[in-house]
């Protein structure tokens, strides 16, 4: 079958209504979580970390035991980090993705919600800054390695079992900082990009390098072994600007969203910001590596429209050799949202480049998906995501729901599929 | 329930997208601008190359600028062109503090910085009309060590007299050198004692600008705050009476990070502690105007043709801010943190602001000092 067929087929999909049920769990308790942007991890014996974001209050690390069936509340990390007397800004978010060491912790780094147009966010009054930390699942306690950035939040994140560090990049001032494990030893290697513009995704390859984007869709790459930061030549492909699209001045659109890496092919796979381009990047290749764009994840019938929705965090790659993407129906933000829709699944076939719109994401119960923005795939196979889900009213119960997307009530859940 | 349009506004780290809000924060976006260190992407200045530390207008109106990181580079930016021209590294420096003077003929005078403490003079020659330069070294003269083992920490130029004057750095030992006669002489220190601090503090309280005045006097601060004065014509360096101010107790940390003079040759300077103070040459008298931002350092101050007095304030980890001060009616204006949004085609805030200039035609300069740093360009009303 061609591809253009197959995406006539995925459009004709959606006028007929597709749909595709996802398992889902809430986490109990904690309904008032009223983000997750990257901070989803499926460990190697079965558990899913989650960092819930409360912009106002405390963020909470929990995560999902898959064999007993089982959400856990690690806790709050205002608490975790030792600072619930410290009355600054609250440790709101895990805003990045987590990593499994060698030792079998999670490592991660932790992130404020507002910001206040850096009237106290960035300031010595403000967030006190993130945090570095462990999660150990044999003890079920987490390790705070001590405050890693002063005033700023950890923006980005990735963790390296190779060098055993933890990567990040901060907001607002967009360096490139790490912690270094072993040593204990915090670095900060100064500024990468604009505030408005921090890639989200530091991608890291089987060496150990770590990749992420600035500029107008350059790349970047950090060499562990000379601790340098070397600009590479090549560039993600982004949609040209010159129309305005409604966010132009409010969003970048120049960066990669994410990236993931196909330890097969030894290559990243990833989506740009602003039409969800979908493109490989090939760092052996050549001087500073290869791109190649590969169409576009975005719901069929999209590709073309001014209000082709932000791409979103949800990118993993199944062991099917099959990339899994949560795209939005519409702008997607949790209560930034420019409306509600229901958000689909997309999968992209690595071998024979076949997209498939999977249809609307919908619960047991029939209650939408309105979005995602981190996914992350299971030892077993299973895909995870986490997102926003509908709250229906109940007569008779109070709502339990975080805000409003489109005057629909929202909570957050982990969302689970099961490829065939 | 929530309010929609406040979360629009206060969720904006998620999405990292800049608010309508936002505008509100920083500089008038029509009174602002900034340039790349050269051709953008590839022919400039590299990052972790591009610090600004200091900036220097020459008497026939170009801004020079050198930088700091693993190489330190020389530009330039002639007004009438308007964009930024790489003139070369600088060779065998990484560091350049507030070390650069252009002299009367033109010349571009550099004083290196940690690990160098030479003397570097730049001749422009034709300079419009040569490529850029990034990766070639620039064709300067070494005039050698004027404080032999030291770093050069600040400079300033009495272009009338044809001296340059400068702090070494770690000791602060101030000195001349004579452009005429080649030669160095050091008058004396401003420090002698370490700040008192933890064990791992082991430096002392050195001024981070000089400035020579019209009238032949030099001001910087040194140990405790002190002030001192070198007269050029009794060639005599002078601890005063003064402290830079700041509140009691604290004058063995603060110093002063940034010095002014008006046309009528009234003497500005601020300090670490951020406050403003004006000096009178005259009668060696000083008066605080108080503490225009709630943040430390006051990194840069100059005089515009228009009355006012700018200034930019902010530690190393707070964020850059402008600010006026008019001398006739004691006012302060703030004016924003140090932000360019020209999106789509580019956005840059500066949060730190480490040198600044006045140009010819009152366009003000200031130098960025990060990894990856640009030149702003603040035009007053």
């Amino acid at each position: 079958m061609n591809r253009s067929l197959c995406v006539l087929l995925a459009v004709a999909g959606i006028a007929s209504g597709r749909t595709i049920q996802v398992d889902h769990r809430v986490f109990p308790g904690l309904e008032r979580m009223d983000g997750n942007w990257a901070a989803l991890f499926a460990a190697s014996d079965g558990k899913v970390y989650a960092g819930l974001a409360y912009h106002g209050g405390d963020g909470h690390l929990v995560y999902y035991d898959s064999k007993a069936d089982r959400i856990h509340d690690v806790g709050n990390l205002t608490e975790l980090c030792g600072e619930s007397n410290l009355k600054r800004g609250p440790q709101s978010k895990i805003h990045a993705k987590f990593g499994e060491g060698k030792d079998g912790r999670i490592y991660f780094g932790t992130h404020a919600g507002f910001w206040w147009d850096y009237a106290r966010f960035a300031t010595k009054e403000g967030y006190p800054g993130a945090h570095w930390m462990a999660f150990d699942p044999r003890t079920n306690q987490v390790q705070d390695f001590g405050l890693g950035v002063p005033n700023e939040g950890v923006n980005t994140g990735a963790y390296d079992p190779q060098f055993n560090r933890i990567y990040g990049l901060t907001h607002p001032r967009g360096h490139f900082v790490y912690y270094d494990v072993r040593t204990a030893r915090a670095v900060d290697k100064g500024r990468i990009n604009n505030w408005e513009s921090i890639c989200r995704t530091l991608g890291i390859d089987d060496e150990g390098n770590v990749y992420g984007s600035f500029g107008a869709g350059q790349i970047f790459k950090y060499d562990p072994r000379t601790d340098a930061i070397q600009e590479l030549s090549v560039r993600v492909p982004i949609r040209e600007k010159g129309i305005s699209l409604g966010r132009d001045y409010f969003k970048s659109e120049t960066a990669w969203r994410t990236v993931v890496w196909d330890r097969k092919m030894r290559l990243f796979y990833g989506i740009d910001e602003s039409a969800t381009i979908l493109f490989s990047f090939n760092p052996r290749a050549g001087k500073d590596g290869e791109i190649h764009a590969l169409g576009q994840l975005c719901i069929p019938g999209f590709e073309k429209r001014r209000d082709i929705p932000y791409a979103t965090l949800s990118l993993t790659l199944g062991h099917d050799r099959k990339l899994y993407y949560g795209a939005a129906g519409k702008e997607f933000d949790y209560g930034g949202s420019a409306g509600a829709a229901t958000a689909h699944l997309i999968t992209y076939e690595l071998d024979s480049g076949r997209k498939e719109d999977l249809g609307e994401m919908l619960l047991e119960d029939g209650g939408r998906v309105l979005g995602t923005n981190a996914a992350d795939t299971g030892p077993d196979g299973t895909i995870y995501l986490v997102g926003a889900i509908e709250v229906k009213p109940a007569a008779g119960k109070a709502l339990e729901a975080a805000g409003d997307i489109g005057g629909v009530p929202y909570r957050l859940a982990l969302l689970i599929y099961h490829p065939r | 329930m929530r309010n929609l349009s406040l979360i629009l506004v206060l969720c904006a780290a998620a999405w990292a997208q800049r608010t309508l809000e936002y505008d509100h924060s920083v500089v008038s976006q029509v009174r602002i601008d900034a340039r790349d260190l050269g051709y953008a992407p590839v022919d400039l200045i590299p990052s972790e190359e591009s610090a600004i530390g200091a900036l220097s207008v020459g008497p026939e109106g170009a801004i020079y600028g050198a930088t700091s990181g693993k190489r330190s580079h020389l530009f330039v930016l002639y007004p009438e062109h308007g964009y930024v021209q790489p003139l070369g590294f600088l060779p065998g420096m990484t560091t350049v503090h507030k070390a650069i003077v252009v002299s009367k003929n033109g010349d571009v005078y550099i004083g290196g910085g940690n690990g160098s403490g030479h003397l570097l003079r730049y001749t422009p020659h034709n300079d419009e009309e040569k490529p850029i330069r990034v990766d070639v070294a620039c064709d300067v003269a070494d005039l050698g060590i004027p404080v032999p083992g030291e770093g050069v920490y600040a400079m300033a130029i009495d272009r009338a007299r044809n001296v340059i004057y400068g702090l070494s750095y770690p000791n602060g030992q101030f000195f001349s050198y004579d452009i005429a006669t080649g030669k160095a002489i050091i008058h004396g220190k401003v420090a002698e004692h370490n700040i008192p601090g933890e064990k791992f503090e082991k430096e002392k309280n050195i001024g981070r600008e000089l400035l020579a005045t019209a009238a032949g006097f030099v001001f910087v601060s040194g140990e405790s705050g002190a002030l001192y004065l070198f007269n050029e014509s009794s060639q005599k360096l002078d601890k005063l009476r003064l402290t830079a101010p700041t509140v009691p107790g604290r004058e063995v940390y603060n110093r002063v990070d940034a010095w002014a003079e008006d046309s009528k040759g009234m003497v500005f300077g601020g300090t670490s502690d951020g406050y403003l103070f004006r000096l009178d040459p005259k009668t060696l008298t000083l008066q605080n105007l108080g503490k225009p931002l709630n943040q430390y350092r006051i990194r840069g101050v100059v005089c515009a043709p228009n009355g006012k007095l700018y200034g930019v304030g902010g530690d190393d980890d707070e964020m850059a801010r402008l600010f006026s001060y008019n001398p006739s009616n004691g006012a302060y204006e703030m004016l924003g943190m140090i932000d360019v949004n020209r999106r789509p085609y580019y956005a840059w805030q500066a949060y730190v602001i480490d040198a600044m200039a006045i140009g010819a035609d009152g366009t003000v300069y200031l130098g960025q000092s990060e990894r990856k740093s640009k030149l702003y360009l603040y035009y007053p009303e």
